[in-house]
């Protein structure tokens, strides 16, 4: 029998890194074509009221994922005409990207605080109190089911296929990608509607699972810590999702701390993952001595007649 | 070379007779009338998504603009709005001066109002006006001394500024929460979690009516910002710092010294905006200090291509707009319309000043 007090950390623990490692996912697809979309907090604001809305008002879950999901790729489509289309500074459009998704949801969401969802996402395989670890795995819902897959995808895909070269190509040297033949701008364009896509999935993950409620800047800084993980994750998929499960586990863990004995105010506990996150992205610059994994056209508009 | 060869994607499925280049001589005054045209798209999206929730957007706006200009006393409140996100923007204009971003102004806003409290509860002085100064300094440290982790970060080890300054929002804000919840909590306020009020002899005074000494404050750092970015020494060190490398250190300019410095200067804005805020509005700390100026600023400063003059008079008319946004919720309209009618701003500003920059020429055939 192994400790019930153990099970729920560990199922906390997959479920906050589920919340941050698919935003951070979408955001690294996103970074390896060149684009920097510091967007993401309000990407996940949209996607999580949009499908919220959806769900109240038509019990329809599955409908609710794709209409959030949608809901941000589209978003995350003003980023991409701005910065992309218009080549406009990157740092400013994602900056305002995320201040106007956080106004949209609460406008949008204004007449659904508090209301309650009558069905939210259920676990796959219908486990209620999971009793071992291997329940835990199992008791997860579909999105849980979908990171994992997206990992391996996304890791095989920017590995070991020639669509996977050609693409990272457009974020490390756009122009030599762009005589290659590469259609660099549609490229860049789609990366950041994908980027948009995988943070609605993660909203959508926050408002019908995670906290099933909406409340105004609910994110609650989750789309930063996600940019923090690509950085972190040095832009590769499977160290991206470490990163998510240290910082999920830190998240799960903060509030079950005094459980375990220890004695601490919850206010300053509240802090604490934001104080270790600036702590672990420092110590991890130092180590890696500036050589971060970043691809070398990040934040540069592409202009072809700049060649 | 052939036209398809030089518009790229979308340009050539739209205009595919046309191509694309970049404009030898850019307008002046581009920032200023991209920032119309910006501004007045936005007031076309928040009109539509007015008629969207059944309110007429002329009656809207003309009871924003009442309420937020229409009088001297509405002008006022408007101006004292303003205060902190100006002040806020000049710091970010500064800091962006060596290209560098700050994202942390919310909680060096936050910082600066803490550090104000601080000394009020430990020290006692008998002359108000020296008390407002030293009030007014601690605060511009406080700012200063919420960047430095970001700063030295930065300069030691070239950690992303941006995601520094940003986490810092969070632990600052949640630092406040603590204090006005434990503390610092003022039995008094009953329910609702604050520190004491600060005494009415450190109040920011009025200037007239309700305009506070603070919106002098706001002008005479307006001055101070636009001459330490154009005219100084420093600002022109910190132009070269925050160009090229190699030019830096052939100018045996220290770039890194000039970073960290332009970081504690631009924090040290932040945090007056929030002393300011303190001594002249909410005369206590509480989670109401800032209502998202931080992140306003950021609007402010980079609409006006970070220039102290421009973010002077799009602060004050972004503070009207705030002024105007809080009251139209009496009217059951959402106050968020006003964050959406700033950020639009910004991103219709964003897309003309592309049509300065870049110009479409048409080819002609054969």
């Amino acid at each position: 029998m192994v400790d019930i007090q153990f099970l729920g950390l560990l199922n906390a623990t997959l479920q906050a890194a589920t919340l941050l490692f698919i935003a951070s996912l979408g955001e690294l697809i996103t970074e390896k074509s060149g684009i920097l979309n510091l967007g993401v907090e309000g990407m996940i604001s949209i996607g999580a009221v949009a499908g919220f809305i959806t769900a109240v008002n038509t019990n329809n879950i599955f409908l609710a994922i794709i209409v959030g999901v949608l809901s941000s790729a589209i978003f995350a489509s003003i980023h991409a005409i701005v910065t992309v289309t218009l080549k406009q500074d990157q740092t400013v459009s994602g900056l305002i990207l995320t201040i106007l998704g956080l106004a949209v949801s609460s406008l949008l969401g204004k007449n659904y605080v508090g209301k309650k969802l009558e069905t939210k996402l259920e676990s796959l395989f219908s486990i209620e109190n999971p009793s071992n670890v291997l329940e835990v795995f199992l008791s997860q819902n579909i999105i849980f089911y979908l990171a994992i897959t997206f990992t391996i995808a996304v890791s095989y895909i920017l590995k070991n296929t020639m669509f996977g070269t050609r693409f990272q190509a457009v974020g490390e040297d756009s122009k030599a990608a762009d005589s290659m033949g590469i259609n660099v701008t549609k490229t860049q364009f789609i990366a950041t509607c994908i980027g948009g896509a995988f943070a609605g999935l993660s909203g959508v993950y926050l408002t019908l699972s995670y906290v099933p409620y909406w409340t105004d800047n609910m994110t609650a800084g989750r789309g930063w810590i996600a940019l923090a993980l690509v950085i972190f994750g040095g832009w590769k998929p499977y160290r991206t999702a470490i990163g998510a499960l240290l910082f999920g586990f830190l998240e799960a863990l903060v509030p079950r701390l005094q459980t375990y004995g220890f004695e601490l105010n919850p206010y300053i506990v509240k802090i604490t993952p934001y104080i270790i996150t600036i702590l672990v992205l420092v110590l991890l610059t130092i180590y890696k001595g500036g050589k971060t994994g970043a691809p070398k056209n990040i934040g540069i508009a592409f202009f072809r007649e700049n060649r | 070379m052939q036209t398809s060869m030089i518009l790229d994607w979308p340009w050539q499925v739209l205009v595919n007779k046309y191509t694309l280049s970049k404009r030898q001589v850019v307008n002046e005054l581009s920032t200023f009338y991209s920032f119309l045209l910006g501004f007045l798209i936005a007031l076309i999206i928040g009109s539509v998504i007015l008629i969207i929730q059944d309110k007429s957007p002329g009656d809207t706006f003309s009871l924003m603009f009442k309420l937020s200009i229409g009088s001297v006393n509405s002008l006022s409140s408007s101006l004292n709005k303003a205060t902190p996100l100006i002040l806020a923007g000049l710091g970010i204009a500064i800091i962006n001066t060596v290209k560098l971003w700050n994202i942390g102004a919310e909680g060096q806003i936050f910082m600066g109002a803490i550090a104000v409290n601080l000394i009020y509860i430990n020290f006692q002085f008998s002359n108000s006006t020296s008390f407002i100064f030293i009030l007014l300094v601690s605060s511009f440290l406080g700012g200063a001394f919420c960047i430095l982790i970001p700063a030295v970060t930065k300069v030691l080890f070239g950690v992303n500024e941006i995601i520094t300054t940003l986490l810092t929002n969070y632990i600052v804000i949640g630092l406040t929460i603590y204090l006005v919840n434990g503390p610092w909590k003022d039995p008094d306020s009953l329910n609702f979690p604050a520190a004491a009020y600060v005494g009415k002899e450190v109040y920011l005074p009025n200037i007239f009516g309700k305009l506070s000494y603070g919106f002098l404050i706001c002008i005479l750092f307006t001055a101070f910002a636009h001459y330490l970015k154009n005219n100084s020494v420093f600002g022109y060190e910190m132009r070269i710092a925050g160009g090229s490398e190699m030019t830096a250190i052939y100018a045996g300019i220290n770039a890194k010294q000039k970073a960290f410095f332009a970081m504690l200067i631009g924090g040290g804005f932040a945090g007056i905006a929030g002393g300011v805020e303190l001594l002249s509005q909410t005369h206590r700390v509480s989670t109401g200090i800032s209502q998202g100026f931080g992140y306003t600023a950021i609007i402010v400063a980079a609409i006006t291509g970070m220039r102290p003059i421009g973010i002077f008079l799009v602060g004050s008319l972004f503070g009207a707009l705030s002024i105007g946004g809080s009251v139209i919720q009496t009217i059951g309209v959402s106050t968020y319309i006003a964050d959406i009618i700033q950020a639009s701003t910004l991103f219709g500003a964003l897309i003309i000043q592309f049509f300065f920059n870049y110009q479409l020429k048409r080819v002609d055939d054969g």
